[in-house]
């Protein structure tokens, strides 16, 4: 029938025209970042009008930011080199490390919770989960005391504990409904073999629940990578500042060329986008829960 | 034989120690003991610049933010965000939501690419936006003036006034894709009969939209809104980089001050230690208060219909 087969193509168009919009408005500006980081300062400042790809793509910004940095107008050299290896160092450092404590213990506390009975289970759990959805703000002022007298202020030591101990109840929470979807009858057959608990999760619990292990990690890796606040205050130092804040500082207090800032946020943003590209997968789930908790 | 396994033996209780009690020390030392200090905190009047023993002065901080015309003046400006925010989102997420249902070549794709804004770092979102915004050298100037909108380049977040409008364009950007993914659910999990029923009875597509899938899409619209308030009320990060300007101890700029700049600048730029402390007990009641009547309202209204 001509009639549907009109129909049916005039809804395609429509639906690819809509596709189109959302994806210009979805990563346009992602497109444009990383445009400006690879256009020439010629086309970068060509104004008023602006050329949407860039005719010589060059990595001059990142070389700049990353080698010597740029000159000052005053003719010293702007501090992005130090700044930017040491931050990029620590955000890695950090967020790996704490992502990693995060994914073990969750997974340990996770199997105890799902599988295990005794006494003050459900006080405990309640205990650990009661304080997940406060704002972080409402401890932080005591923390930063805390934090201050324990000699871990501007500390990657510091950063580490605080982020596992944020992300913890998440990570318990997300492990816990994970194990309960493994089957019980293999850990049945392995107690019957006489695997003793720490067996057990080695063989069987560890293995079985990777994927859930691995959406606590990058949803852990994304969460501490990503945030602003904490680094903000409990850091002071470039030895322990993280990318954020010194993308932050390259905005505010030193004077970065505009197409050096972009290369610095696109540097910023390239592990989140990596992993939001190929493990979305394991983000969606662990990050709508998260949310929602 | 069948086998208990959820038999606790003494070996098993060090199992469970071993690995719960750490967990416990550590939430209880870095979670509640800080919010707890932080709450008796809020009844001194703790101030780092005034070299003196804090005194216990019962709920005077809070009467005195109440009573304070800026804290109104931020609380106000705080609920615009809000609600220039969430309807924003919800329009945005809602027509992709649907655009996502269908099926197309090439529609996994599509929303991979959709969801990218909000896996970025927000300090990030705020810089991108601030580039793009730019008047000298920006893309929005670039493209509005190749389309013919307008003649000469715009500063677009010199005005203070219209700042806050920008603020809600880029939490919008850097939020939808949530709501995107809540409201994808929510019409995924209804039944197709109903519709075809629907459509049986005659029903247009714009009816079986009103009268089927928007009550059916209550509950999602409740976790979405909920979810995406709080996150819109306490938002820090993308006006830190957009228009706060207070990097390295500079001012923070006053015309894009939401509760939790004030409550940042009260703490760690005053030293008001009593104070910001209330602040941030206040912030977490409205917004409780604010999450529960969200709930509730939409809840009810989706169970009524």
């Amino acid at each position: 029938m001509p009639l549907s087969f009109n129909h049916y193509y005039i809804r395609r168009i429509w639906i690819y025209l809509f596709c189109a919009i959302a994806l210009l408005w979805a990563i346009g500006p992602i497109y444009w970042i990383f445009v400006s980081s690879i256009s020439t300062r010629m086309e970068l400042y060509a104004t008023p009008i602006k050329s949407w790809f860039p005719s010589e793509p060059t990595w001059d910004a990142y070389i700049r930011l990353f080698q010597g940095g740029g000159k000052y107008r005053g003719g010293d050299v702007s501090p992005t080199e130090g700044l930017m290896w040491k931050s990029l160092f620590n955000t890695l450092f950090v967020s790996i490390v704490s992502a990693a404590f995060v994914t073990f213990l969750s997974t340990n506390a996770g199997y105890v919770f799902a599988r295990m009975k005794f006494k003050g289970k459900g006080v405990i759990f309640f205990f650990l989960m009661l304080m997940m959805p406060l704002p972080l703000w409402v401890s932080i002022i005591a923390l930063f005391f805390m934090i201050s007298n324990a000699g871990l202020i501007d500390t990657l030591t510091g950063m580490i504990l605080l982020f596992i101990v944020f992300l913890l109840p998440l990570g318990i929470w997300l492990m816990s409904t994970f194990v309960r979807e493994i089957n019980p009858e293999i850990e049945e057959a392995a107690i019957v073999d006489g695997c003793n608990r720490w067996q057990l999760m080695r063989w069987i619990i560890y293995p079985l629940s990777k994927s859930g292990m691995a959406a606590v990690f990058l949803v852990s890796l994304l969460t501490v990578w990503n945030n602003f606040l904490l680094p903000l205050i409990f850091t002071r130092s470039p030895d322990s500042q993280m990318l954020t804040v010194v993308l932050s500082l390259f905005v505010g207090q030193y004077e970065v060329a505009w197409e050096d800032m972009a290369a610095a946020a696109v540097v910023t943003m390239l592990p989140p986008f990596l992993i939001a590209l190929f493990f979305q997968r394991f983000l969606i789930r662990g990050m709508t829960l998260g949310a929602v908790k | 034989m069948p086998i208990d396994r959820n038999r606790v033996t003494r070996q098993d209780l060090v199992f469970v120690a071993v690995i719960l009690l750490p967990l416990i020390i550590l939430v209880g030392i870095l979670i509640y003991f800080p919010a707890i200090d932080s709450l008796i905190t809020s009844f001194t009047n703790e101030n780092l610049r005034i070299r003196r023993l804090p005194k216990f002065i019962g709920l005077k901080n809070y009467s005195k933010l109440i009573e304070n015309s800026e804290f109104w003046i931020v609380t106000a400006r705080s609920l615009l965000v809000v609600s220039l925010t969430l309807p924003l989102e919800l329009l945005i997420s809602l027509g992709l939501a649907l655009l996502l249902t269908e099926v197309f070549p090439g529609r996994a794709m599509v929303r991979t690419l959709i969801l990218l804004p909000w896996m970025l770092p927000p300090i990030v979102n705020g810089f991108l936006w601030g580039w793009i915004l730019n008047g000298e050298y920006g893309a929005l100037n670039g493209l509005l003036y190749q389309m013919g909108i307008i003649d000469e380049y715009v500063t677009w977040l010199r005005n203070p006034d219209t700042q806050i409008i920008w603020v809600a364009v880029v939490q919008t950007w850097t939020r939808f894709a949530f709501p995107t993914i809540i409201l994808l659910a929510g019409l995924q999990s209804i039944p197709k009969d109903l519709l075809d029923a629907a459509k049986v009875d005659g029903a247009s597509s714009w009816q079986s939209f009103k009268n089927i899938v928007l009550p059916l899409l209550m509950p999602s619209f409740a976790v979405a809104l909920t979810i995406e308030f709080i996150a819109a009320f306490q938002i820090f990060d993308v006006i830190w980089t957009l228009t706060a300007g207070g990097s390295a101890g500079g001012a923070i700029n006053p015309f894009t001050k939401t509760l939790m700049l004030y409550n940042y600048e009260l703490v760690f730029r005053d030293l008001r230690i009593g104070l910001g402390a209330a602040l941030s007990y206040l912030i977490l009641f409205l917004s409780l208060g604010v999450a529960i009547v969200f709930v509730t309202r939409l809840y009810n209204q989706a169970v009524k219909s």
